[in-house]
């Protein structure tokens, strides 16, 4: 796994603001029985769409290995198209920033047994934040995949990304999540290695 | 607004260019309270020098941004006291009955601090008859009963202030927006280890959920709704 602060928020965080958060540094990984919670952004904003295609192939590992795949949607906005709820997957709607804010997305993850998550999503910012801070205090160990998120503003998107790297979630980049997802159950593809390998 | 916005010099052009959809509702209302976040020993400890030279000894200090923040906060509850306007005061819950297993609100590697750090700064004190309340997670609601307190109060808005700015301060603030509350932030009564995290957080917040003002502009609200009621 890359350094702990290799990653985008390097070139707007100086070495010395770095080094009073060295404490924060550790370990990361992806916790125990998983679920992917999925943050979909709310009409209207102007969110670069470069993160949709690593959250749909995050989404595609979750799939095939069986996890439990949560959507969370403002009211009345779609769904990102290449995000898409199948059938059996469960959509919360939010009324506010956060996923679990007014609604049933932690009666859900009790139901469905699951024990830590991974979050992906938009804005980074803003709901995808606050859901990943009411996770932590729910008690849930957080996983992120820095390209999977996204935000109208890169600054915006590289500062939440460094706050929430370093008080809230374990953040890789998506070949490591999925790696860790392999390591987790025994699965690793030859093909998420060569990824891997290339990253 | 005041003439430099407290997150100056901060911000890029594009991202200072989002402002202009702002469409965050003005913080109008009679009876605002002040919600103080962890403002407990613990922050000031080994006195007003940069974080970076008290971090050895005294790893949890904002050292001198909470020590600058210290006098307008005083200042800000004189005015509060003198004109009716109620404080609630959050402080971390030290019982260690509450924390068997090192339960903590961020992933911080910490040794074990002296519990008693988390009493309110002296200057700081609940007065008789206000409201404390006692968190384990970064926002002052997450399983706290300060969404009754404020309905208790007859809360119509809120004033955040305390520490951290981009953590429990900015968590409450969320909370605070989402419970449909108008949210003001102090700029000179909220700080953080980091100038950076600060002032990205409070951009972020004026952005999004909340007006930021200065300690003066608080002040001036806070005393002509007084006159409002005389």
């Amino acid at each position: 796994m890359r350094d702990f602060e290799d990653y985008c928020w390097r070139d707007v965080v100086t070495e010395a603001e770095l080094h009073i958060y060295s404490a924060y540094v550790r370990e990361r990984g992806v916790g125990k029985h998983p679920a992917l919670l999925v943050v979909h952004p709310g009409a209207g904003l102007e969110i670069p769409a470069a993160w949709t295609g690593p959250a749909a192939q995050l989404l595609s590992e979750a799939r095939r290995r069986g996890l439990l795949v949560l959507h969370s949607v403002p009211p009345g906005a779609t769904p990102v198209a290449a995000l898409a709820p199948l059938p059996d997957e469960l959509v919360c709607t939010r009324p506010c920033e956060s996923a679990f804010f007014s609604t049933d997305l932690e009666r859900m993850l009790t139901t469905g047994h699951a024990q830590s998550l991974i979050v992906c999503g938009a804005p980074t910012s803003g709901a995808l934040r606050a859901s990943v801070i009411e996770s932590k205090s729910y008690g849930y160990k957080v996983a992120l995949a820095e390209e999977a998120v996204g935000d109208e503003s890169i600054f915006l998107h590289k500062i939440a990304l460094f706050d929430l790297a370093h008080k809230y979630a374990d953040l890789m980049s998506l070949a490591e999540l999925v790696e860790q997802l392999d390591e987790q159950t025994g699965t690793a593809s030859k093909k998420a290695q060569t990824e891997t390998n290339k990253a | 607004m005041n003439a430099k916005p407290a997150w100056d010099g901060a911000i890029d052009e594009p991202t200072r260019a989002l402002l202009g959809r702002r469409k965050v509702q003005p913080f109008t209302g009679t009876r605002p309270v002040i919600v103080a976040v962890d403002l407990y020993d613990l922050v000031y400890d080994g006195g007003p020098r940069p974080v970076r030279e008290l971090m050895a000894d005294f790893p949890a200090s904002c050292g001198e941004h909470a020590w600058r923040a210290l006098p307008p906060t005083v200042a800000l509850y004189a005015a509060a006291r003198a004109n009716a306007v109620p404080i609630v005061h959050v402080t971390y819950d030290t019982r260690l009955e509450t924390d068997p297993r090192g339960i903590h609100p961020t992933n911080r590697r910490r040794r074990q601090p002296d519990l008693a750090l988390y009493k309110i700064k002296d200057e700081l004190a609940p007065a008789a008859g206000e409201l404390v309340v006692y968190k384990k997670r970064a926002s002052a609601f997450f399983g706290t009963p300060l969404a009754a307190f404020l309905n208790e109060l007859g809360a119509d808005s809120i004033f955040v202030i305390g520490e951290s700015t981009s953590g429990c301060a900015r968590s409450s603030v969320v909370e605070a927006w989402s419970l449909g509350y108008p949210v003001a932030v102090i700029s000179d009564c909220v700080f953080d280890r980091s100038e950076l995290a600060h002032k990205a957080s409070l951009f972020d917040m004026h952005l999004k959920y909340a007006e930021v003002m200065d300690q003066p502009a608080a002040i001036k609200h806070i005393r002509a709704l007084s006159a409002q009621r005389n």
